[in-house]
């Protein structure tokens, strides 16, 4: 098929396309309606189990086992990335050179870094009271912590950054959180039923149950994860070196 | 209609609209530049919206994005290292311009929220998004010279 | 009023979105991306979803940036080893 033919194909197909689209936006329902059926059962059933934040009693009360399935895919993602950014027998290590970094800039990275780490905790702690949760605070603590690496040195870095104990967090922490479920089963309801802790007072750190216990598991398997994937690329992107000649 | 949002609406689509065409347009510095600036703007931005919806648990968002916007464009201040040194970017005006406003805003919302936890959450926010605009805009110009592919 | 804030986020999203595809190298790419990820979590957070834009803040603001800059660097120091070989 010649290049024009091509164009021509795709253009009668662009058009069907847009023609299908502007046909099922005119007839979309309204921006925002008065009939939620779904969204008054689930804050209705968040308010009963005195969680604030109905959102995370969505992804840790009344859905958390989709939130296993998320906190999988995250883990198997991981690991993939791991497997594939292993060092290979043709590679090895050379260490980077160390790193001048003007001064402002190192005392910010070293100011930020505590007062970031605290903030990622405080998201996780407050995932029940105010947007936010595991997920968020997980990934900004994790992030908090490459701030090391941004604003010295590699070396730093993984000082603070035994690889190892990142990788056996972020797999306590995911069993962790199937260990809560079975609780759950053994406790005599149902998988991750949120029946066994007392529901505690409204709009307090100690409230909805289980959804802070889990809410904690998944941020310290999201910070493990994250920390665990950034090393494999920063290892590939600093250290690691093709063996040359070959 | 609130005046808030009006404030919020102004700031984002002046500010990051500019963002967006320094972004896409012009020599690699004027590219980080944009970058940089579009996070400090947006910070004000969504502390303005928090309060345009009467919800004070939206200014976490605001505390997430002063902490975590900065570092962002250190990633490209030291990843781009190499390239920038050859042609390093010079926008103090624009970089102090935007401090002021996002102090501005800052100000504003902690005069409408009265003395309290929250208006301490704010005004440590507003450091946090100053100091870190000043700081990146410090380490795009020339704050990783002698970093070689670390 | 509270419609406009949403039609400007929507209209920077849109304007984003097609720059990001639009921008082929992938060093500029990423800052365009970087800006994405900032009118992204706006446009959540005006459509009343602040938890999502937390996540996207979290997610787009340094991590993906970090990533993309760390492949580009990757992928630049091989072309310039096999370079030095030749």
């Amino acid at each position: 098929m010649t290049r024009r033919a091509r164009l021509w194909v795709l253009l009668a197909g662009g058009a069907g396309l847009a023609a299908l689209l502007v046909a099922a936006c005119l007839r979309l329902p309204h921006f925002g309606g008065k009939s939620h059926p779904y969204g008054d059962r689930a804050v209705h059933a968040s308010l009963a189990r005195q969680t604030a934040n109905t959102i995370s009693s969505v992804n840790f009360d009344q859905r958390a086992f989709d939130t296993l399935g998320e906190m999988t895919i995250l883990f198997s993602a991981v690991l993939g990335c791991v497997i594939l950014l292993r060092q290979t027998h043709d590679e090895h290590r050379a260490r980077p050179e160390p790193a001048e970094v003007a001064p402002p800039v190192r005392r910010y990275a070293l100011v930020v870094l505590p007062v970031a780490l605290l903030s990622g905790l405080y998201v996780i702690a407050h995932g029940q009271l105010s947007p936010g949760g595991g997920f968020q605070g997980g990934v900004v603590a994790a992030t908090a912590l490459h701030l090391l690496y941004l604003g010295a040195d590699y070396a730093a870095l993984e000082r603070i950054r035994p690889v190892g104990a990142y990788e056996v967090a972020d797999a306590l922490a995911a069993s962790g959180y199937l260990v809560m479920g079975i609780a759950g089963l053994i406790g005599g309801t149902a998988f991750l039923a949120n029946t066994l802790l007392p529901y505690g007072t409204f709009n307090t750190l100690s409230s909805g149950g289980t959804v802070p216990l889990l809410n904690a598991a998944i941020g310290m398997e999201v910070a493990g994860a994250v920390v665990v994937l950034l090393a494999r690329f920063l290892d590939q992107a600093v250290e690691i070196e093709e063996e040359s000649g070959t | 209609m609130n005046g808030w949002t009006l404030a919020a609406a102004l700031g984002l689509a002046g500010g990051l609209g500019t963002a967006l065409w320094g972004v896409t347009t012009g020599p690699l510095r004027r590219r980080v530049v944009a970058q940089n600036l579009s996070t400090a703007l947006a910070c004000p931005s969504l502390l303005l919206l928090s309060q345009a919806y009467n919800r004070p648990s939206y200014v976490d968002l605001g505390l997430v994005l002063a902490l975590l916007g900065p570092v962002g464009t250190l990633v490209f201040a030291r990843l781009l290292a190499e390239e920038l040194a050859e042609d390093p970017p010079r926008a103090w005006g624009a970089t102090l311009t935007v401090a002021g406003l996002g102090a501005a805003a800052v100000i504003a919302l902690c005069v409408a929220t009265g003395p309290g936890r929250a208006m301490a959450k704010l005004l440590v926010i507003g450091a946090l998004l100053i100091s870190g605009n000043i700081i990146a805009s410090r380490a795009l110009s020339g704050g990783f010279r002698g970093v070689r592919g670390g | 009023m509270a419609d406009a804030v949403i039609v400007v986020a929507l209209l920077l999203v849109a304007g984003c979105a097609t720059a990001a595809v639009a921008t082929r190298d992938p060093m500029r790419q990423a800052l365009v991306l970087s800006l994405l990820g900032v009118v992204l979590a706006v446009l959540f957070t005006v459509l009343q979803a602040p938890d999502a834009g937390l996540s996207q803040l979290a997610v787009g603001s340094a991590l993906t940036p970090l990533l993309l800059m760390l492949t580009v660097r990757k992928v630049k120091r091989r072309a310039q080893g096999k370079e030095r070989e030749r």
